[in-house]
Parts: C-alpha cells; sequence; structure tokens
C-alpha cells in the first residue's frame, strides 16, 4: 500500500511540472513594459520580471563579468553609449573593480581616462581618494592602477566572507566602514548574512551597507518592529533574487547551471518552488504572508462544504437509486437536477438577498458554505444515483437480497459499498470546481478568502499576487487528487493492482 | 431481413462493372443497400431513442427558440428601426448593414425631424444593449417602455437579456467546437499512437485538469492588456477539451482491442484506416455529448465570470454581468429575476439534452432502455 501511494505521489511530479508550464505561460501573456525606452524604472520593471532573459535556454548567460566587459568598452571607445555604460559602471560597483582595473592596463591611454573618470561615483562611493583627482583622467587612472596594486588582496571571497561573519559577530562601526569600502562587491555575503542572522543591530548595519552599495532598498531604523524587519530582508531577497547575476562571477559548474537557471522559466520555477512570490502591488505585503493569511478562509469554506455535501449527497443519491422510479426517486432527482443547472453565484446570491437585514456576523460563514455545498450535493448525489443504479443491477445484490437478508443491509453493506468508488474518484475531479465555486461565495458574502483578495487585485493589476493564487490553487488540487487516488487504492486492492501493473508496463 | 436478395447481389456487380464502369457499379451498391433497407444502425436508434424523451424534446424547443432569440436579437431590441426610409434612402437593419449611416439618430431624433415620405418598422422594443436609455433613471422598475426596466447604468434590461443570449449561446457553441476538435484529436492521437505521445497528452491532461477554470479565465482576463470574448473563448477552449480527449483515449484503446479492428486489420485495412473507418466514428457519440455539456459548463463559466467582474469595459451585453449588477442595490429584482431565468433555461434544456443523448448513444442501455423509462436524473 505505501508502495502504491509513494509511486503515486511520485507521477505527480511530472504533471506538476507541466502544470508550471501552462502557468508559466500564462505568465507571459500579461504585456511587457516598453523596450529600450531608456527609462530607469522601466528598466527595473523589465529586469524584475525576467523579459530579457530567453524563455528556455540562456546559452550566453550574463555575469558580472560580461557586463563589466561591455560598460568598458562602451566608456573606452566613447561613443553613443559612454553615458549608459559609465552608468552601468557605477552601478556595478565594487564587485566589477576586479574586472575593470586589470583591464584598464590595455586600454589606449584616452578610453583609460574616460573608464577611470566614470568610476568616480563609485571611488565617492567606498569614501576612497579625494574628488580633485578622480575627475582628472591622467590622475584618476593613476589612482585607480595604484588603488589595485595595494587592495586587491581584500577583494576576494574568503576575505569578505570572514569580515561579514566578524561584523554580524562583533558589530562595530570601523568593520562596518571596512565593508563600505568593499561596496557592492561584498553584497553576496552581506545578503546571505541577513537570512541567517536574526540580531535586530546586526540586520540594521547589514540593511545600512546593501543600501549604500545599490543606492536602493529598505534600511532598517532602531525602532522597527517584527513585520518591518521581516519585510525589509524580504525585499533584499527579492533584490537579489533579480540581480544577483549583476555582482557574482559564473564560472565552471555555475555557468553549467545557469544556462537553465538564467532564463525566464527557470526564474518562474524558483521562485515558484521556493515559495518566495514576490511582493504585493496593492501594499507591498510579501505574497507568501498573504497567502498564508487568506487560505485558511477558503480552506475553511471549501472543507465545510464538502463535508456538507457529501454527508448529504451519497445518501440521498443512494437513496434514489434503491427506490428507482418511486415518488421519491423522481422528486429528488428532479429537484436535484435544477440545482445542478443552478449556478453557484446565483444560489449565493439569492441566499445574501434572503439574509439581507438580518446581523449575520459569523453565520455569513455558514451562509456561504451552504450556498457552495448545493451546487455539489447535486454534482455528487447525481453520481452516487448513477453508480448506485450500476451496482444494484449487479449478481452479488440479488445473490445477497436471495440469501433474505434485511433490504437496508443489503443496501448499505453490500450495494452502497460498493457504489462509493466511483464517486470517490469523481469526487477529486470535482475538487477545481469547488475551489471556483469558493472564489465566488467569498465575494458575495464578503469573506477575506482568497477569492475576495483575487477579486482586488484583478481591480488593482497585481499580477504577483495572481501569479501566486493560480499556482497554490493548482498545487492543492493536484494534491487533492493524488490523495483521492490513494484513498480509493487504499479502499479497494483491485484498482492499486491494476495501476502498480499498468505503469510497470508503461516504463519497461 | 432480405436474406432472398444476398446471393445474387455480387454476381450482378461484377457484370455491370464489365459492361458500364464505376458509375454503374456504385449506382448498383446504392440500389444494393436500399434493397436491404431497414438496416438498424446506432444512429438510427439514437435518434429515435431521443425523440421519444419528452423532457429532451421540452430541452431542444427551449434551446432552438433561444437560438432564434439569438439570431434575431436585433428585430427585438435595438436602437435602429427594423427597416426605415430616412431623408429619402431606404435602410433594411441599419445597424447591420450599414452601422455608420444613421449615427447619432436616435428615436426621438428620428420622430422630430422625419422628412416627408420617410416611415420607419419600429423593432419590439426599441432600446439597443449599449445604449444608456435613461441616464437619469437608472434603475428604472418595469415601465411600457422598458419592459424588463432597466440596469445600473440606465441601459434597457429586455435588451442587454436578449442580446445576452446571443454572447452566451454564440460563445458556447463557438468554444465547444473548438475544444471538441481539439479533444477528439488528441485523445484519439494519444489511444492510437501510445508510447512518448500518450504521456504527453496523459500529462497535459492531468495537468490542465488541476487549474480551475473559473480562476484562469480570471487571471488570463486580468494579465492580458486587452481582455475581448475572443480572450475568454480561446483560454476556455484550450483548457476544457481534456475530458474529452480523457474518453476518446478510453474508447480508442477499448476500439483497437475489439474483433471488429481486429477483422479490419486481417482484412489489410491500413492502421489509420482501422482508426479513422472503425474506431473512431464509435467515440463520436462521447464527443456529441460534450459538446452539449460543454455548451452548458462554457454559458455557466461566462456568467460568472461576468458575475464578478461586473464593470470592466468589455462592452458585451451578458446575463452574468446584468446579475451582478444587482449585488450592488438591495431592491432590483430584475436584475436578478429575468437574467436569472433566461440562464436557467438554457442551462436546464442544455443539461436535459446532453444527458438524454447520453443515454441514447450508450449502447449498453440498448436492451435495459424499454424496461427502465429514463427519469430525469438519468
Amino acid at each position: 500500500m505505501l508502495r502504491y501511494a509513494l509511486r503515486r505521489v511520485l507521477w505527480a511530479i511530472p504533471t506538476l511540472l507541466a502544470t508550471s508550464l501552462v502557468l508559466f505561460f500564462v505568465t507571459t501573456l500579461a504585456p511587457d513594459p516598453a523596450r529600450d525606452t531608456g527609462d530607469a524604472t522601466i528598466e527595473e520593471a523589465r529586469r524584475t520580471r525576467f523579459v530579457d532573459l530567453p524563455r528556455f535556454v540562456n546559452t550566453r548567460p550574463q555575469d558580472v563579468v560580461s557586463r563589466a566587459s561591455a560598460a568598458v568598452k562602451a566608456v573606452s571607445s566613447g561613443g553613443a553609449d559612454e553615458e549608459r555604460g559609465a552608468r552601468e559602471l557605477r552601478r556595478l560597483g565594487g564587485a566589477a573593480l576586479p574586472y575593470v582595473l586589470p583591464l584598464l592596463e590595455a586600454l589606449p591611454p584616452e578610453g583609460r581616462g574616460r573608464v577611470a573618470v566614470a568610476l568616480a561615483p563609485v571611488a565617492s562611493r567606498m569614501a576612497i581618494g579625494n574628488a580633485g583627482d578622480l575627475l582628472q583622467p591622467q590622475t584618476a587612472a593613476l589612482f585607480w592602477s595604484r588603488f589595485w596594486d595595494d587592495r586587491a588582496l581584500d577583494f576576494t571571497r574568503t576575505a569578505v566572507d570572514r569580515a561579514v561573519s566578524r561584523l554580524v559577530e562583533h558589530g562595530t562601526d570601523l568593520r562596518e566602514t571596512d565593508m563600505v569600502s568593499l561596496d557592492t562587491y561584498a553584497l553576496p555575503e552581506v545578503i546571505r548574512a541577513m537570512t541567517t542572522t536574526s540580531d535586530h543591530v546586526s540586520l540594521e548595519r547589514l540593511t545600512r551597507i546593501a543600501r549604500h552599495a545599490t543606492e536602493r532598498g529598505p534600511v532598517l531604523a532602531e525602532d522597527s518592529d517584527a513585520t518591518q524587519v521581516r519585510r525589509a530582508v524580504a525585499d533584499w531577497q527579492e533584490w537579489w533574487f533579480v540581480h544577483a547575476t549583476d555582482y557574482v562571477e559564473l564560472d565552471g559548474a555555475d555557468r553549467a547551471i545557469a544556462v537553465v537557471t538564467e532564463t525566464r522559466y527557470g526564474k518562474w520555477l524558483r521562485r515558484a518552488a521556493s515559495g518566495e512570490l514576490g511582493v504585493s502591488a496593492i501594499d507591498g505585503e510579501p505574497i507568501a504572508d498573504k497567502l498564508r493569511e487568506r487560505a485558511p478562509v477558503t480552506l475553511l469554506v471549501c472543507g465545510l462544504a464538502m463535508l456538507l455535501s457529501w454527508s448529504l449527497a451519497v445518501p440521498l443519491g443512494a437513496l434514489g437509486a434503491w427506490r428507482q422510479g418511486r415518488a421519491f426517486d423522481w422528486v429528488s432527482s428532479g429537484v436535484l437536477f435544477l440545482l445542478y443547472a443552478t449556478p453557484t453565484f446565483a444560489v449565493a446570491e439569492i441566499l445574501r438577498r434572503v439574509a439581507a437585514g438580518h446581523a449575520l456576523g459569523g453565520g455569513r460563514v455558514w451562509l456561504a458554505v451552504a450556498a457552495l455545498a448545493l451546487g455539489s450535493i447535486a454534482t455528487l448525489s447525481r453520481w452516487q444515483r448513477a453508480a448506485m443504479l450500476d451496482v444494484v443491477r449487479q449478481d452479488f445484490v440479488r445473490t445477497a437480497r436471495a440469501k433474505g437478508l434485511p433490504a437496508w443491509r443489503v443496501a448499505v453493506v453490500h450495494a452502497l459499498r460498493n457504489a462509493l468508488m466511483p464517486t470517490l474518484t469523481l469526487a477529486g475531479l470535482h475538487l477545481p470546481v469547488l475551489l471556483g465555486g469558493a472564489f465566488v461565495v467569498e465575494e458575495v458574502f464578503g469573506l477575506p478568502g482568497l477569492g475576495f483578495e483575487t477579486l482586488r487585485a484583478i481591480e488593482a493589476h497585481d499580477a504577483a499576487w495572481l501569479m501566486a493564487v493560480i499556482l497554490a490553487s493548482a498545487v492543492a488540487v493536484t494534491l487533492g487528487l493524488v490523495a483521492s487516488d490513494v484513498a480509493y487504492g487504499a479502499l479497494d486492492p483491485r484498482v492499486r493492482e491494476v495501476l502498480s501493473r499498468r505503469q510497470d508496463g508503461r516504463a519497461a | 431481413m432480405s436474406d432472398e436478395h444476398l446471393p445474387q447481389e455480387p454476381s450482378v456487380v461484377l457484370e455491370l462493372s464489365r459492361r458500364k464502369g464505376a458509375a454503374a457499379v456504385r449506382d448498383s451498391l446504392v440500389g444494393a443497400q436500399r434493397v436491404a433497407a431497414p438496416y438498424v444502425t446506432m444512429t438510427r436508434i439514437a435518434l429515435a431513442r431521443l425523440g421519444r424523451d419528452r423532457l429532451a424534446r421540452a430541452g431542444a424547443l427551449v434551446l432552438a427558440c433561444l437560438a432564434l432569440v439569438a439570431v434575431f436579437a436585433d428585430l427585438l431590441a435595438s436602437d435602429r428601426p427594423i427597416a426605415c426610409r430616412w431623408h429619402g434612402v431606404v435602410y433594411v437593419l441599419p445597424n447591420v448593414t450599414h452601422p455608420a449611416a444613421l449615427a447619432g439618430v436616435d428615436g426621438a431624433a428620428m420622430q422630430r425631424d422625419r422628412g416627408p415620405g420617410d416611415w420607419a418598422i419600429a423593432p419590439l422594443v426599441a432600446h439597443g444593449p449599449t445604449e444608456v436609455a435613461e441616464p437619469d433613471a437608472m434603475l428604472a422598475p418595469l415601465s411600457p417602455g422598458h419592459p424588463l426596466g432597466t440596469d445600473a447604468l440606465g441601459r434597457d434590461l429586455f435588451a442587454r437579456v436578449v442580446h445576452g443570449a446571443r454572447t452566451a449561446l454564440g460563445l458556447g457553441l463557438a468554444a465547444s467546437l473548438v475544444l471538441v476538435a481539439i479533444g477528439v484529436a488528441l485523445g484519439g492521437l494519444a489511444g492510437f499512437a501510445g508510447g512518448v505521445v500518450d504521456s504527453l497528452v496523459s500529462r497535459a491532461v492531468e495537468s490542465l485538469t488541476a487549474i480551475p477554470t473559473l480562476v484562469l479565465v480570471l487571471v488570463v482576463g486580468a494579465l492580458v492588456p486587452h481582455p475581448t470574448t475572443a480572450t475568454l473563448l480561446w483560454t476556455i477552449a484550450l483548457t476544457r477539451w481534456t475530458e474529452l480527449a480523457r474518453l476518446v483515449r478510453a474508447e480508442v484503446l477499448r476500439g483497437l482491442g475489439e474483433d471488429y479492428a481486429t477483422a479490419a486489420r486481417a482484412l489489410g485495412a491500413s492502421p489509420s484506416r482501422v482508426l479513422l473507418r472503425h474506431v473512431m466514428p464509435n467515440a463520436i457519440g462521447p464527443a456529441i455529448v460534450a459538446a452539449a455539456f460543454g455548451v452548458a459548463s462554457v454559458v455557466l463559466l461566462e456568467a460568472a465570470v461576468d458575475f464578478l467582474r461586473v464593470g470592466s469595459p468589455d462592452t458585451m451585453a451578458s446575463w452574468g454581468e446584468a446579475m451582478g449588477e444587482a449585488r450592488a442595490s438591495t431592491g432590483a429584482w430584475w436584475l436578478i429575476v429575468f437574467p436569472g431565468a433566461a440562464l436557467l433555461a438554457t442551462l436546464v434544456s442544455l443539461n436535459l439534452v446532453g444527458e438524454a443523448a447520453r443515454d441514447a448513444l450508450d449502447p449498453r442501455l440498448r436492451c435495459a432502455s424499454s424496461d427502465l423509462g429514463g427519469g430525469v436524473g438519468g
């Protein structure tokens, strides 16, 4: 049994991958921000949605080396792109120095001067040199080559790693100033330290360093509370997820992996799998927090509706089939057929109107559950009736009757037990409908669940939330399908055999 | 049946073929079939059974009426006359044939500035579905001018309901045609080809099944820059084919193992011929049933989406949207009752016809159907 369950769970993985492809396609439907306008905010928007990356395979992943050399080339040639290159050099900052400064010697004197001057903002950020020297091509080039001779040893990963852990353990202002002089080169370790440490003062220092180097992002103040801390760290992580390759060199295995990960799909999938779903466009709250906050309401409504509909639908359907053709069957199937055809939103709206004017309070949840359950009862009981009809005609039921068993025993023990099976499998397929219905009733009754929030997100065009909610519901439904299959296998050993045989045959 | 004819047929055909050629052979074959006539096919059984089902007949009748309403919506409610003579020019159905010609001329202007010899045949209700008929009288109750009242924007509800039939049925039909085509093609292919193709299609079916369609439609509608009815159509059609593909695949797998398929193979039929001429026709039944239920589910989905997305810039008249407008107001019962009745009538009829078709096409029920007496539940 355990083997069967495990097999079924593993079997869900390719399905989830296929689902992710579909959902990824849905994300690409959203319009891309305009291309190449040179506007910094639009460029940033393109970066955060990875629209400039290739979709599935990136044969030439960009890293700090390629970006720095491209920027140096643009600046030294002094063409139309000079200003853009200078901006890029300023953005890359200290992280690019190990790759830019050794290049300086090889450049023609004119280009060397231009690049050295373009680095002036970086120097002022690192608080080194004096402004007059740095703006003169000759002296600036000299300054930078001397700087590299002196400081090259500080620009190694191990040195930075040690410096950051020292800062986290015993933070002093002097150590913070040391980190500032490394500029963006220290970012990988700084951001990593933000997630591992929970010490408030260290976080303050780390966010201050990161902000100083990148000229953006939140800084913790002394009096910020737990929520602010979490949000600030989430913001920095999010930013690092998007921009990491600007400050890190990809070599060897990293480069090989980047062929797959540095793509739109790779980035999207990694984000989806890690549960880091970005931040809401409405109020800047992390989407994951919001999901955690809203999902219980939806799950409660769905769960209660499921419970209610199962406990009513199974007896109704079974009794209808048992009394086939009699008055009870006619009335119940007639009513259930009407209910089956009535849309959930209409039922919900009518219930809301009937209840309007009464003080409701917690009653809203029950009304929502009732509205959702009515549709499910109709569907489930019709399935149950059909399944029961199939079973009732079979020989073993006739045998049981012929033995002289009481009718209720034949109906419940012999017939219903077998007739429950098909309904159980179909119940898995009913899950997506139920979830969609929950969205509707939440909106009608104003329950603050996923559906309610989704409609607000639609009004505000909050793409991050929309993607997160559809991902969450797809995953939830897949898990539900797996659970219903496993339950089916647990109840019916024949299915287990058939399934494992079929999948073995397929694997062979 | 016609035992005395059978032994003679082959010789007749052969003789003819020697003398007169292919056309004559075909004629003689047709003739022979006619002599063998009252032969029973599944189609005939199904049609006969469908005709006997009273509820299905009622459902079909309602659907036919709704289809007529949808097709002739412009005759029932429109802000332009059905036919008119305006400043010496005769227009027939001006808003279909010459949408620009009478722009800016509404009913009142037509009364006022009427030239000598001008005339107009007015539609049943002189308001169009998107025309704001009563800017001051939002949510006006029922009146002679507006037999079903007006909605929250002052648009005539009768016109919205009548034109909503066009949206619902048109979208339903179009989407279910596409989804049946995809479902039959992919399901048949998966069952027939097996191996990698089967695995791919099965994974696609499973993964699409796991995505709640209502949520997907809402999200796609919000992400696409300019959502139209076509967006809705394709979103539904491209995700709802899975059930049918599953059915068709099972049917094809079953059919390929049956004796008739083996017999066809033994007679030298190519694999594709076995599939297309012998196995697939058996899968047509489920496809027809799925189409009927597909229309119902698309109509339902469209209504639910428009109900939730009230106030979106989409200008199509829709039953769901009218009902959604009622949410903001506690009165205005007409906004719930009339579109709701139209929606319910459509869904009930579609389900009745679909169920009757399923029962009629189910070969297992062939013997049993006479003594079962199909109840409503089927």
